[in-house]
């Protein structure tokens, strides 16, 4: 079980640059594919012999556009299979399964003005972001960060859009972002997506400017899902013991055992699937639980954290 | 007739300056000395602002420099003639601002929650826009039956400035309106009037 899913073909498939290749998904049935906003992911569940990749991508086109989905994967060299399939195995006309887009990244509505802080791939919520923004009349701004080899490829990409609004910077120094950073109208707010260093140095940039908390936000992944080291999850209420494998995620393994539980995001952002720990030791990778929360151990969030311990008691 | 405890009812503070921030703004609705109104005024380094209003027809609003006293830089501070001269130059002055700017507003609450609707128009939020209440209790009044603000209200009921209604004044504020609301005192038994007391000076 995988929650409610989709199932896509795949209209085009078109190679961007090396590593760089865009779909098209429509849905495999006919009809509209489920509404989203701009900064929902869509996590692919990839079928590759006995193996189910699960990976997730930021949709680009504008959302108000239910006729497609679209995103971009970058081939990932240290890949577990999942974006070295995408590239390899899936071609024009496959039907693939999808969950429903999830938005851990949205657009903050009540913002005057949007600066947007990209870097590499990084860039693809930013796409999503910019079809609603100009679709709206809404003023934008976007710094994007990239290796001068791949200037060419992001130039492409937001060619629809070239002009002031848009600023590419392949010169490796986050430097070109103080001047911006220190002009802008009150009402504004800031987002970054990209490589760790690229959000951390984006954003102490922006706090030393004097920009508050609130109007700072970055993309947090929810792809740290599956990954870790096995371990068994004991269900005390329904009584049984679910194994949870290296590449399965907790709330995904207690669904394959047949066990309902609650969730809804399943990004570790939402609070919804909070279940109790009896015994054991949780690796916390949510954004829900308080500092206070995690360390008591008395919480886990089973959409995206997992174990420390062998084995951990859980109150489901 | 008053309801305690009203959720809406604002609770103020000692004004603090926010040491993220880049650059201040303290604005009072009487000259006070800065700090009497707000601590930290030390972190603020040199750009820091007070505007006050004098209430009177002998200052010009220009900009004069003083010090903040102790390790703190240089004040840049205006006094104006009246509230709406003050009002006037501080929409100009947010309409050219940018992020990392931090608003302060100390007075009565007829002035702070008008200085935080001008702050939330031009785009700050509240964790931006300080507010503390100083000097006279004395209330704006939003009757709800014709929508007329009644200002400079000290008493527990009134006579409505728009459509004469003689209105209970209630906990409930609006921030929108920097107002409290008003409502019919004698709707169950027209001319059956409770006592008028002096509860806001």
């Amino acid at each position: 079980m995988m929650g409610q899913t989709l199932k896509l073909r795949v209209a085009s498939a078109v190679t961007l640059a090396p590593t760089l290749k865009a779909f098209r998904f429509v849905p495999a049935e006919g009809g509209l594919v489920p509404a989203s906003g701009p900064g929902a992911h869509l996590r692919l569940f990839l079928r590759d012999g006995d193996k189910v990749h699960r990976n997730a991508y930021s949709l680009i086109a504008n959302p108000d556009d239910r006729s497609h989905l679209s995103i971009i994967v970058r081939r990932v060299a240290a890949s577990k299979g999942g974006s070295a399939f995408l590239h390899e195995q899936v071609r024009e006309g496959d039907v693939i399964e999808a969950g429903l887009p999830a938005n851990l990244f949205p657009v903050i509505r009540t913002a005057r003005r949007h600066f947007m802080v990209s870097g590499g791939i990084g860039l693809t919520p930013f796409l999503a972001y910019i079809a609603a923004f100009e679709a709206g009349g809404t003023p934008w701004e976007l710094h994007h960060f990239c290796r001068p080899d791949e200037r060419g490829v992001f130039e492409a990409l937001l060619d629809p859009y070239a002009g002031t609004r848009v600023h590419i910077h392949s010169g490796g120094t986050l430097d070109v972002l103080d001047g911006p950073l220190s002009h802008q109208p009150l009402g504004t707010h800031v987002y970054t997506c990209g490589p760790d260093a690229l959000m951390t140095g984006a954003l102490e940039r922006a706090a030393e400017l004097g920009w508050p908390k609130a109007r700072l936000h970055s993309e947090s992944f929810g792809g740290a899902v599956a990954g870790g080291a096995p371990f068994i999850a004991v269900l005390r209420r329904s009584g049984i013991e679910v194994a949870v494998d290296a590449e399965t995620g907790l709330l995904d393994a207690i669904e394959a055992a047949g066990v309902e539980a609650p969730c809804l995001c399943r990004g570790g952002a939402c609070g919804q699937c909070l279940i109790e720990v009896a015994d054991g030791v949780p690796e916390h990778r949510d954004h829900f639980l308080d500092h206070e929360e995690r360390a008591s151990n008395r919480f886990i969030m089973t959409c995206v954290s997992r174990s420390k311990t062998p084995r951990i008691v859980l109150d489901l | 007739m008053l309801i305690s405890n009203i959720k809406s009812r604002p609770v103020y503070e000692r004004l603090r300056l926010d040491g993220a921030g880049r650059r201040h703004l303290v604005v009072s609705d009487a000259p006070r000395d800065l700090p009497e109104v707000i601590d930290g005024v030390e972190s603020a380094g040199g750009l820091l602002g007070y505007w006050m209003v004098a209430s009177t027809a002998t200052v010009d609003g220009q900009p004069q420099t003083a010090s903040a006293g102790g390790n703190a830089g240089e004040v840049e501070t205006r006094a104006f003639r009246a509230v709406s001269h003050l009002m006037d130059r501080l929409t100009h002055r947010l309409a050219q601002e940018s992020v990392g700017f931090r608003l302060y507003a100390i007075g009565e609450e007829g002035f702070i929650w008008e200085i935080a609707r001008l702050a939330r128009e031009a785009g700050l939020e509240s964790y931006e826009c300080q507010t503390a209440h100083a000097g006279s209790m004395r209330r704006k009044v939003f009757c709800v039956h014709c929508k007329t603000i009644t200002s400079g209200v000290t008493t527990s009921l009134v006579a409505c400035d728009g459509c004469g209604a003689h209105l209970v004044v209630r906990d409930h504020f609006s921030r929108t309106h920097a107002a409290f609301m008003g409502v019919l005192a004698d709707a169950e038994a027209p001319g059956d009037l409770p006592p008028v007391e002096e509860l806001f000076p």
